[in-house]
């Protein structure tokens, strides 16, 4: 952190610190012409950063994560291996129906997340929005969504609507709007206006432009955002199992449950084989919308290249105006193997998605009924109250952040070295990166609630296991956002002070990171704000923190307490985006 | 619309008429007390300096922006008080095409010469199968108009400047316009595709009797390709004349520099 502020003060009187060294020369000496100051802004941003840094030491201390207790702990690590083998794999067929379902679920939750993003970032966007209220309520929306954690979601839609797949695929969806709506505006906003214009011009109503124009533009990154949307949705729909929704997850809670840890390891494991080949065929498809992938690939990436296509690659051109028999102008493309390909994988897509709804298994039934209780069930949330637990809630929520904290400093160690070696731009050869890279993809596959439960198992109930299992999730998003960042530095830099004599190490510090360094902080404060999140919802399968008090409650059908719960969760997550968004702003 | 499609041929009232338009964004005069008007099929040509207010007049004579003070009369439609639908009707019948194409460069080229039509087409339209086949069948006209055909369904995005401001032309004219706006249309081509395209420009403004609006950078262009001559200078009209016998020297005036407490003013 003091190399940073150092940093950020040449940054802004623009002067390197190597011009103190013409003073030792035969020249005059030059005057340093005075610094100006920091604003007050920088300072009690810079100052946040280091509260936020001594936080997450303390935190580290105060949750007890040292060497000691991992002694400790490596007794039951013992016992826990010896407990889990042999693995006891559910038969093959009633292993293909959970996966199925958990697939049904996610892809319809995801489907909808989208359906329902997209119009809210229409609103929520600048150059799209129909006036300032709309875009105050599309972003309030977006806010919301994101804030309340798809678990609380998963909570009042069950009290509301029973058991069944429509709450889980509800609450998945609702959260998802948070990301995917903010991601879809974003990147509406950062669109040419010039075709949008051009249509205006030509008399175009603006659903008309934002169809014929602003829809196609964004079109890769819709889909891209909407993969990226369902890994995610993928592994927490495995969480949100232990508080009812069907499929994989809900098999493997009810396991751990029961103390049937040779068949929880076993689903488990089938779980972080799906979530890992899912997460590198839906980054395969993404890298190739987004175009950047080598051309010419065969085999399964061939074809979704081939798919990917329409949006991004040229077609081959040169036809002459083709005229029929009776002298119509062909206005058709022809039917090539690109063609083919793109038609193939929207026929595709639709089809999953088709069978994904009937798989699910939808029963709409009762939903007016439900609808209709629905003031009923909120006014059983309704008011919020501690009951007489507001000692243990409030430590509890503080147990949360702790484990934000720590868990982000802790991943923030772990993710730098194997960040910076999966940097193109800096490891020592392409090979190097590659493995990295793969590493960051394998850790980012590795569902948080199965860390969890292998940490649970091994140090026990309690923050630790929480705070270890989200260190090492961090690794997979902090490690791959250090490395991006480190690849989007501009190289011309590091040539300049290659081409003076620098050692590749002091390339790397004076060019490289130091370019870095801002997006480094904003990344590291925006893992540390989705790290708390987190820390809420592990507390569930025992990881510490106030999640456990919220699954209790739910339970006992405390709903006034259920509220509170969250109420304090909205406020503590709401603040630490604030202060992250704030600090982000005030350092750029 | 009615009004629109009544007056069009009407050349005394003028095809376009400024009466004292002035505009400003926040504290800069884009236009400054501009009164002019162009008559009906005639190719006219706006020269000025960056930043002297060529855009804004253009922009002003479709709606894309409205006076601050003033009136803006096309093809007899006021469109400083013009609501949105007798704005969409009028832009039906004015056609432009800009510096930078504005075209969408991952859709196909026929795809976007079918956007020029969304004006008199209802509904939102998303993908080539969703315009009429009439409507694609008048894009491929224009495209081969404008000798782009065998580009049809090539992404926009792959083609040339030139060919991209050939297909922006050609999106243009699928509107079936009475008046063409062009706001710099070759800035941004090579000398080459400069000419290619104004020959173009000039080929199809006649043959379809035109009333065309053009700003220009080149003056050698503008002389050769311009029935009249409109100069602006910091927002006001300085030089308003026939093209023809004109030379060099007359037009210079247009870019006399602007005194210094304008000129801090603008770029503010």
């Amino acid at each position: 952190m003091t190399v940073d502020t150092d940093a950020s003060h040449s940054a802004h009187t623009g002067i390197p610190h190597t011009d103190a060294s013409h003073t030792g020369t035969s020249h005059a000496k030059v005057p340093l012409p005075p610094r100006p100051r920091p604003s007050a802004n920088r300072i009690a941003a810079g100052s946040t950063l280091v509260i936020i840094l001594i936080a997450a030491i303390w935190s580290v201390v105060a949750l007890e994560i040292n060497v000691a207790s991992m002694v400790r702990s490596l007794d039951n690590a013992g016992n826990f291996v010896s407990r889990i083998f042999p693995l006891d794999f559910p038969p093959l067929g009633e292993l293909l129906v959970m996966t199925g379902q958990t697939l049904a679920i996610v892809v319809v939750a995801t489907v909808l997340a989208v359906v329902l993003s997209l119009p809210v970032a229409l609103f929520a966007a600048a150059n799209t929005t129909s006036g300032p209220v709309m875009r105050g309520v599309s972003r309030t929306i977006i806010v919301m969504c994101r804030a309340v954690p798809d678990l609380i979601f998963a909570i009042v839609l069950f009290r509301l609507f029973g058991l069944g797949a429509l709450p889980g695929i509800l609450a998945l969806g609702l959260h998802s709007i948070g990301m995917v709506g903010k991601l879809y505006a974003d990147a509406i906003e950062e669109l040419d206006g010039g075709p949008a214009e051009a249509v205006r011009s030509a008399g175009g109503s603006r659903l008309q432009w934002i169809t014929s124009t602003v829809i196609p533009q964004v079109m890769p990154q819709l889909i891209a955002t909407a993969l990226h949307r369902f890994d995610i949705n993928l592994r927490t729909s495995v969480l949100l199992g232990y508080v009812g929704v069907g499929g994989i997850g809900l098999e493997l809670a009810n396991a751990l449950r029961t103390m049937q840890y040779q068949r929880g390891m076993a689903l488990a494991l089938v779980i972080l084989a799906l979530c890992i080949a899912l997460e590198m065929l839906s980054g395969a498809i993404r890298a190739s919308l987004l175009g950047r992938v080598p051309a010419n690939r065969r085999g399964v990436l061939g074809f979704i290249d081939r798919v990917a296509a329409g949006w991004i690659t040229a077609p081959r051109g040169g036809r002459e105006l083709q005229r029929g028999k009776d002298g119509r102008v062909r206005i058709a493309p022809q039917w090539d193997r690109e063609r083919i390909g793109r038609f193939a994988g929207v026929a595709l897509t639709i089809a999953i998605v088709a069978l994904a709804t009937v798989y699910a298994d939808l029963d709409f039934s009762t939903l007016a009924e439900d609808l209709l209780a629905l003031p009923q069930v909120l006014g059983t949330f309704l008011p919020p109250s501690p009951q007489d637990l507001i000692d243990t809630l409030l430590e509890a929520m503080l147990v949360t952040v702790q484990i934000g904290l720590a868990a982000t400093l802790l991943g923030l160690v772990l993710a730098l070295p194997i960040g910076v070696f999966a940097a193109r731009n800096v490891a020592s050869s392409g090979f190097v990166a590659n493995l990295f890279r793969t590493i960051i993809v394998i850790i980012r596959g590795l569902p948080e609630l199965i860390l969890a439960i292998v940490f649970i198992v091994i140090t026990g109930l309690g923050p630790i296991a929480g705070t270890l299992a989200l260190a090492i999730g961090s690794v997979g998003l902090l490690g791959k956002l250090v490395a991006d960042s480190l690849e989007e530095t501009d190289v011309r830099v590091q040539d300049a002070v290659r081409a003076t004599g620098a050692t590749p190490i002091q390339v790397f510090f004076a060019a490289t990171l130091r370019q870095a360094a801002p997006q480094f902080i904003a990344h590291v404060l925006y893992q540390l704000d989705v790290n708390i999140r987190s820390a809420t919802l592990l507390g569930i399968v025992g990881a510490g923190g106030i999640g456990f008090y919220l699954l209790n409650a739910s339970r006992v059908q405390e709903f006034d307490v259920v509220t509170f719960i969250i109420v304090m969760v909205l406020v503590t997550v709401l603040a630490v985006e604030a202060v992250a968004v704030w600090t982000r702003k005030a350092l750029r | 619309m009615t009004a629109a499609t009544s007056n069009r041929n009407i050349p005394e009232l003028g095809a376009i008429r400024f009466e004292n338009v002035t505009k400003t964004f926040g504290s800069v005069t884009a236009l400054d007390d501009v009164s002019v008007s162009f008559a009906a099929n005639k190719i006219n040509v706006l020269l000025g300096l960056s930043g002297s207010g060529k855009s804004t007049m253009l922009r002003h004579i479709n709606g894309l922006h409205k006076p601050s003070k003033g009136g803006v009369w096309t093809l007899g439609t006021p469109v400083h008080s013009a609501g949105a639908a007798t704005l969409r009707g009028l832009r039906n019948d004015v056609g432009m095409i800009f510096q930078q194409f504005h075209l969408v460069e991952s859709m196909s080229v026929l795809e976007n010469v079918c956007t020029g039509k969304l004006g008199s087409l209802r509904g939102p339209r998303f993908g080539l199968w969703s315009y009429p086949r009439a409507v694609r069948e008048a894009a491929m006209e224009q495209l081969a108009r404008v000798g782009l055909a065998d580009k049809a369904f090539q992404r926009a995005g792959t083609l040339s400047g030139g060919q991209q401001q050939r297909v922006a032309i050609a999106r243009a004219l699928i509107q079936r316009p009475t008046v063409l706006l062009a706001d710099e249309p070759v800035a941004s081509l090579d000398p080459l595709s400069s000419a290619g395209v104004i020959e173009l420009l000039t080929r199809i403004s006649r043959e379809e009797n035109l009333t065309v609006i053009c700003s220009l950078h080149q003056v050698p262009i503008a002389l050769e390709f311009a029935d009249r001559i409109v100069g602006l200078n910091a927002g006001r009209v300085v030089l308003d004349r026939p093209a023809a016998g004109m030379t060099h020297d007359d037009v210079d005036g247009i870019y006399a520099p602007i005194p210094v407490d304008e000129r801090t003013e603008l770029a503010g």
